[in-house]
């Protein structure tokens, strides 16, 4: 079921980077009107990977980030550089409920587009500034990327394996904690704004949004002082993650005591089905599995015991063999899975996940991730493509600023807007 | 809203009752009760919040002295009734009318087996926004499955996209997902109160932690679905990048300390390689400034990384981490040090964000928290501590349902308030 969406009626004037993206995407999945706008000769993040050509030959749209993360936008090509197009934002500006950016620290104050110039014109305005390390520090004018936010947060210490380099995710992490802190702490500002009909100036620091991903790790050198180091693969323990290697992947799952007891206990059953389990496991005394003794050395070798069975046995079994017996056990046992298995996993398709869209542009369908919640009685609109370069600039200036045609016109010749089919990409 | 606006903040006068334990729960309320809402988290001693009972604690441990608990239940009420009882349920039944906003993470179908699904309350409040949330949504075949982020992340595709290699997985440090999930409950949460400021209307919120953890994947499934090429775990290369990713400064107190930077065009690594050669002087001569040859192009630094790495690690080595991040920062260069969390507690950044706090707790004093990563400017709300178990019983029940002393030392004679 899909209506207009909670958000149905408010505008979010985007001009968020790659580092706040997601605060837009969020608004539009919700029914906002999202209009992004892109410099002349298109947004950078059109050139950011994975693309559906090859890399050297992508236009515009082939690039599934900016078809991922500007779904359901508008697009409206700005030249920001230029007078004119300052003085057609500020316009713009008027008729938002939300401004979301991510510019380097002073760049929309110099080109005279500061919160300050803009609440004064329009005080209901939401300006929410995604910032790298926040606006006071040593770092408030410095750069990000993804990896340089995943270490400042703390996370990548803790990731990797002893001697070797600390890690990140494969794909982009602190970006997207800093996104959806955004849109949160926005629609918190918005709260407000609908008891006050004031606006406020928003700031989010990615750096303190990636803090809240280390599982609250930074009071242990307080408290305990110490401060966790990356391990690598832990085979058993209660505050780690453990991979197990299967016949054809991995899987994630805990040994132990407590809320773990069942699926070991299950696990060690299931391999009994094949013949008798070591002595060293048989005689082991489940019912002394208490988290008193999880520090007792007795106990840690009764865990590896049962490590090196489980371990054997998984290696033997195929994923979607020990997802299906997991499952129908009620164990807590997790496939590693790769996207293909996500593409093609039966509950989101029982939830109707993912959704097609026509890509005119494109002469094609794609799909894309369903809505992050389902609502009950404003439920999200259907998912809609992003836009392409340039595609609603002519709307939006007719529309919603007052243009005329030849206004319009005008202002595609001096290059301070671009039109969709004559936005030139570069 | 249904409260008196005494507390300051965007979301003074909303009451939430809050059912959730754990992570993404209590993360998503934390937002409102830092921000002025009253958030009445029901426990009990039968049933404590599993984090109550994890370290670190404020020495010694105790019920009330897990810090683990308190980050993620800041600025919150407590209230003690056991939900097994028939008099408790009705309690609960009785606070609805006053409640905004329920929340729960309990394994699909708990509340409704106590006859406090959405269906029964809304019939008690009307307009009442019910946010369920658990691992998977509350439909479809595993809506029932148990576990924590750490499986999550592995369901998600996450932990397969997290290693050096294929062969060598090392995951993200934690229930991962339980920090992704909650910006999008509470997004849909702060959503779902403007619907119903505009209409009257209140709701059913489904958190899938599942689906809104497949937000930060979505360009790699987009493009699975296009072209049916399975991503792969691939260490800290980038495909845009070169140099990308952690190199070996100088270590310090004995311990290892590293640099994350991220080169994005020639310019920059020409800024690179000024830093580096610098204050080495391992950079001499016509080679100050441009480097190898064969690595003098971000295509040819994109298609040799193993080299690139290699001669920037070579450069780093004896350098000092911090020092090194700033003047590459200064000269435009994505660089930080990569911080564990002893020394995020003294990183300038963010102790000039004022993120971490000190907070008086009832039963501990002074205890650390990690503070907000966002400011509101005009309305930054008031950080509290996490409450003792069973702290605002009497409160609450005397305020909200009018009970005098007696009826509330009654109910706790017979273990309802426990």
């Amino acid at each position: 079921m899909a209506g207009a969406g909670p958000l149905h009626g408010y505008r979010v004037l985007d001009l968020a980077g790659e580092l706040a993206v997601l605060a837009g995407k969020m608004f539009a999945d919700l029914g906002a009107d999202v209009i992004a706008v892109e410099p002349p000769g298109g947004s950078p993040m059109r050139r950011i990977p994975p693309f559906l050509s090859e890399p050297e030959a992508a236009g515009p749209e082939d690039s599934c980030y900016f078809q991922a993360m500007a779904a359901g936008k508008r697009s409206a090509v700005l030249d920001l550089a230029r007078p004119p197009g300052r003085d057609l934002l500020c316009r713009l500006a008027d008729t938002a409920d939300f401004l979301i950016e991510s510019f380097p620290a002073g760049h929309l104050d110099a080109l005279g587009l500061s919160y300050e110039v803009l609440a004064a014109r329009n005080p209901r305005l939401i300006y929410t500034s995604v910032t790298p390390f926040g606006d006071r520090g040593p770092g408030a004018s410095w750069r990000a990327a993804d990896i340089v936010g995943w270490a400042a947060g703390g996370m990548m210490a803790m990731m990797g394996a002893p001697g070797r380099p600390p890690l990140q995710v494969s794909v982009p992490q602190a970006f997207s904690h800093a996104g959806s802190e955004a849109a949160v702490a926005s629609m918190l500002a918005h709260l407000e704004r609908e008891r006050s009909g004031r606006g406020q100036h928003v700031l989010i620091s990615m750096q303190a949004a990636g803090v809240w991903a280390t599982n609250a790790e930074t009071a242990f050198p307080v408290l305990e002082n110490r401060s966790l180091a990356r391990t690598g693969f832990i085979p058993a323990g209660m505050r780690r993650a453990s991979v197990y290697r299967c016949a054809d992947g991995y899987v994630q799952l805990m040994i132990g005591g407590g809320m773990f007891l069942s699926t070991t206990l299950g696990l060690l059953e299931w391999r009994r089905e094949s013949g008798p389990l070591p002595k060293a496991v048989a005689t082991i005394d489940f019912a002394a599995w208490t988290p008193d003794r999880y520090t007792d050395p007795g106990f840690q070798v009764e865990l590896a015991a049962c490590d090196a069975v489980i371990s054997d046995l998984l290696l033997r079994l195929p994923k979607a063999e020990i997802a299906r017996r997991s499952d129908d056990s009620g164990w807590v046992v997790a496939p590693v899975a790769t996207m293909a298995d996500v593409a093609s996993d039966r509950q989101l398709a029982a939830r109707d996940f993912y959704q097609r869209v026509n890509h005119p542009g494109l002469n094609r369908d794609l799909e894309l991730v369903g809505p992050f919640a389902r609502l009950s009685g404003s439920p999200a609109p259907p998912a809609r493509r992003a836009p392409m370069l340039g595609e609603h600039t002519a709307d939006v200036m007719s529309a919603d600023i007052g243009l005329t045609a030849k206004d319009i016109r005008a202002l595609e010749l001096a290059g301070v807007v671009g039109l969709a089919g004559t936005a030139v990409y570069r | 809203m249904t409260g008196e606006p005494s507390a300051t903040g965007v979301a003074a006068g909303l009451r939430v009752l809050d059912f959730t334990w754990f992570g993404v729960g209590p993360i998503t309320t934390k937002y409102l009760a830092d921000n002025g809402a009253e958030v009445i988290k029901v426990e009990s001693r039968r049933h404590p919040d599993g984090l109550r009972l994890a370290p670190p604690f404020a020495s010694p441990a105790g019920i009330n002295r897990s810090q683990y608990y308190g980050n993620f239940n800041s600025s919150k009420k407590s209230i003690t009734i056991d939900m097994t009882t028939p008099a408790g349920r009705e309690l609960v039944r009785q606070l609805i009318p006053h409640c905004d906003v329920v929340a729960e993470s309990f394994r699909v179908g708990t509340m409704d087996r106590w006859d406090l699904g959405y269906e029964q309350l809304r019939q008690i409040r009307p307009d009442v926004i019910y946010y369920a949330t658990c691992l998977q949504g509350q439909t479809g075949p595993r809506a029932g499955f148990a576990g924590f982020g750490m499986q999550l992340a592995a369901i998600a595709g996450l932990y397969y996209l997290s290693g050096y290699s294929p062969e060598e997985l090392t995951p993200p440090h934690g229930p991962y997902t339980d920090f992704i999930a909650p910006r999008f409950g509470c997004f849909a949460l702060l959503a779902a109160l403007d619907h119903r400021r505009r209409t009257g209307e209140g709701q059913l919120i489904d958190l899938s932690q599942y689906e809104s953890t497949l937000q930060f994947l979505a360009p790699g499934l987009t493009h699975y679905f296009a072209t049916g090429e399975v991503a792969r775990p691939a260490g800290n290369r980038s495909p845009r990048y070169a140099p990308h990713g952690a190199y070996r400064c100088r270590d310090e107190s004995g311990r290892e300390r590293w640099i994350a930077l991220a080169v994005e065009d020639d310019q920059q690594w020409s800024a690179t390689l000024t830093v580096l050669g610098a204050a080495t002087g391992a950079i001499s001569g016509p080679d100050v400034g441009t480097g190898p040859p064969e690595l003098a192009a971000q295509a040819d630094r994109l298609a040799r990384p193993d080299e690139t790495d290699d001669y920037v690690s070579g450069l780093t080595r004896q350098r000092n981490a911090g020092e090194l991040a700033a003047a590459l920062q200064q000269a435009g260069v994505a660089a930080y040090p990569v911080q564990n969390c002893a020394d995020l507690r003294s990183d300038e950044n963010l102790q000039a964000f004022g993120f971490f706090r000190e907070l008086e707790q009832a039963e501990c004093g002074s205890m650390p928290y990690d503070g907000l990563a966002y400011r509101l400017g005009r309305t930054p709300g008031q950080q509290s501590a996490a409450p003792n178990l069973g702290q605002h019983t009497d409160e609450v029940l005397s305020c909200l349902l009018g009970l005098s002393a007696a009826q509330i030392q009654a109910l706790r004679d017979d273990n309802v308030l426990y």
